[in-house]
């Protein structure tokens, strides 16, 4: 009796994949995008390109979330903070994990980028990536600046006055850097309003894409070290060895007879 | 590459479409540039400010003490975006006062007072001599280092103004004296009136940039 349910349900199964995978090929997709060769030396160093991503769709999800009651005024920003911390159900959570996974992105997309950086897979033909990547980076830490001024507490103000002041100091246009950061001569209105729109429009709208190429590129080329290119270099050191070991005999050889000579 | 030229184009297409496209992209351009320039077009080429030029009272003379500075926060009306006045009082929706909120420490030359202080109290007029002698022998300063912008504060110990984010040092003229800011402490325009009490507008000797 079980037996047969089970196979009966096996059998549905199949029947729904094939059906599925007729009209739309996700079944192959599926299968093209969860495997992927990996090299076994330093396996966990690899996770780190997922934990990014991973940190990175936390951000998205509890950001969403926290628009449901943010209110980017001056004269309310804070209070809704306040209203997530103290009255919404698990809006410590929700506010908590935003902030903290804030923290270790930018931690972990440093050691992503270690990694690649002393992995060597910046090279040929992943250059492209690696550019993504920096600019991905770069995204990152514009996000982490921007969020910080949401807060409209004396951390995120004050954190924030020094941060667009550094722009101050850049030659020739510092001012207009300002200017334009603070969408006028004072830290006010405009400004929240305009690292809000940066915060959660523009950066967003142009990491999510990125992503993708980055993952795309990614793929295009394997990742690095995977198990063709192990066997490749594996092949090459031992030819390397081989001819290494030969000169080794001969030129010992032709030595020994300059000594006797 | 041959790929590309199995149907090529001529000359004078090339560069018509070249000039269409730079038109295209030109008028494509401007609208969204212009507008989320508008603030750094208004301040840096049309000099408009978002501060209204009011004076503000900070306090009575006779108030700021021997030896040390005092600090008051100073708040200047401000017209930015929504907080702009003429748009509150036309939309009649909201109430809040948007203002731009300074930190001002005051002190005397090198925390002395002069002699004619000693005369005056509040309530007195203050003759036009003392106030000349007063205004010479009067800090008032922007609470924000002249590095990136935090606010100092006073250290009585060593006496001298503290920042706390990269320690940058001031004496009690706001002079520097250490650290990584690059000048002294912004000083604000101030006066002194008859009736004896300090009123600063929001202008400084340079250009804090975020104040
Ligand atoms: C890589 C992506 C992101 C990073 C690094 C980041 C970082 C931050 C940081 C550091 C804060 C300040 C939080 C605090 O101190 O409590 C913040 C606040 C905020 N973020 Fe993000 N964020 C990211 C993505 C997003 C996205 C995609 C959205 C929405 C679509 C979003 C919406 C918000 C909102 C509404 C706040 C204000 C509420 C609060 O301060 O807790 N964020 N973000
Ligand atoms: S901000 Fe004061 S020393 Fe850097």
């Amino acid at each position: 009796m079980i037996g047969r349910v089970k196979a009966q349900t096996v059998e549905t199964g199949k029947l729904l994949a094939d059906w599925i995978e007729d009209r739309t090929g996700a079944v192959s997709m599926m299968e093209k995008f969860l495997y992927e060769p990996v090299p076994k030396r330093g396996a966990w160093l690899y996770t780190l390109g997922s934990a990014t991503l991973f940190l990175i769709v936390l951000q998205f999800l509890t950001g969403i979330l926290l628009l449901f009651y943010y209110v980017p005024t001056v004269d309310h920003a804070w209070n809704s903070v306040y209203y997530i911390m103290n009255e919404a159900y698990f809006g410590q959570l929700i506010r908590g994990i935003h902030y903290w996974s804030a923290n270790f992105l930018m931690a972990v997309i440093g050691l992503h980028m270690a990694r690649t950086f002393f992995s060597g897979a910046y090279k040929a033909p992943r250059e492209l990536n690696w550019v993504v990547g920096v600019v991905l980076f770069l995204l990152v830490i514009v996000l982490a600046f921007t969020g910080y001024l949401l807060r409209w507490d004396q951390d995120g103000f004050w954190a924030s006055v020094v941060g667009i002041k550094i722009g101050s100091y850049s030659p020739f246009i510092g001012g207009y850097v300002v200017n334009f950061l603070i969408g006028g001569d004072v830290i006010g209105p405009a400004t929240l309003s305009r690292f809000f729109a940066i915060h959660v429009w523009l950066l967003p709208a142009i990491l999510a894409p990125l992503i993708g190429v980055h993952l795309y590129l990614l793929r295009r080329h394997g990742e690095f070290g995977s198990e063709f290119e192990y066997t490749e270099r594996l092949a090459k050191l031992k030819e390397r060895q081989r001819l290494e070991e030969y000169e080794r005999r001969y030129g010992l050889g032709e030595e020994e007879e300059e000594r006797r000579e | 590459m041959a790929e590309l030229q199995k149907d090529p184009i001529t000359r004078s297409d090339f560069l018509g479409l070249g000039v269409i496209g730079a038109v295209m992209g030109t008028i494509l351009t401007i609208p969204p540039v212009a507008f989320v320039l508008t603030p750094l077009i208004k301040t840096e080429v049309e000099g408009e400010s978002d501060v209204l030029r009011t004076w503000e009272r900070v306090d009575h003379v006779a108030n700021i003490p021997e030896g040390e500075p005092v600090s008051y926060v100073i708040e200047f009306p401000i017209r930015q975006t929504y907080g702009d006045d003429r748009i509150q009082e036309e939309s009649g929706v909201s109430q809040q006062e948007f203002t731009v909120r300074n930190g001002v420490w005051v002190s005397w030359r090198d925390g002395q007072p002069p002699e004619v202080l000693g005369g005056i109290g509040e309530g007195d007029e203050v003759s036009r001599d003392q106030i000349e002698e007063l205004t010479q022998h009067l800090n008032v300063m922007n609470s924000t280092c002249a590095h990136l912008g935090c606010p100092v504060r006073w250290v009585a110990e060593v006496e001298e103004l503290l920042c706390p984010c990269h320690g940058g040092l001031y004496d009690i003229n706001g002079e520097h004296i250490g650290g990584p800011p690059p000048r002294d402490l912004y000083r604000y325009t101030f006066e002194i009136r008859e009736d004896g009490f300090i009123y600063i507008t929001h202008e400084f000797d340079g250009d804090p940039y975020i104040v």
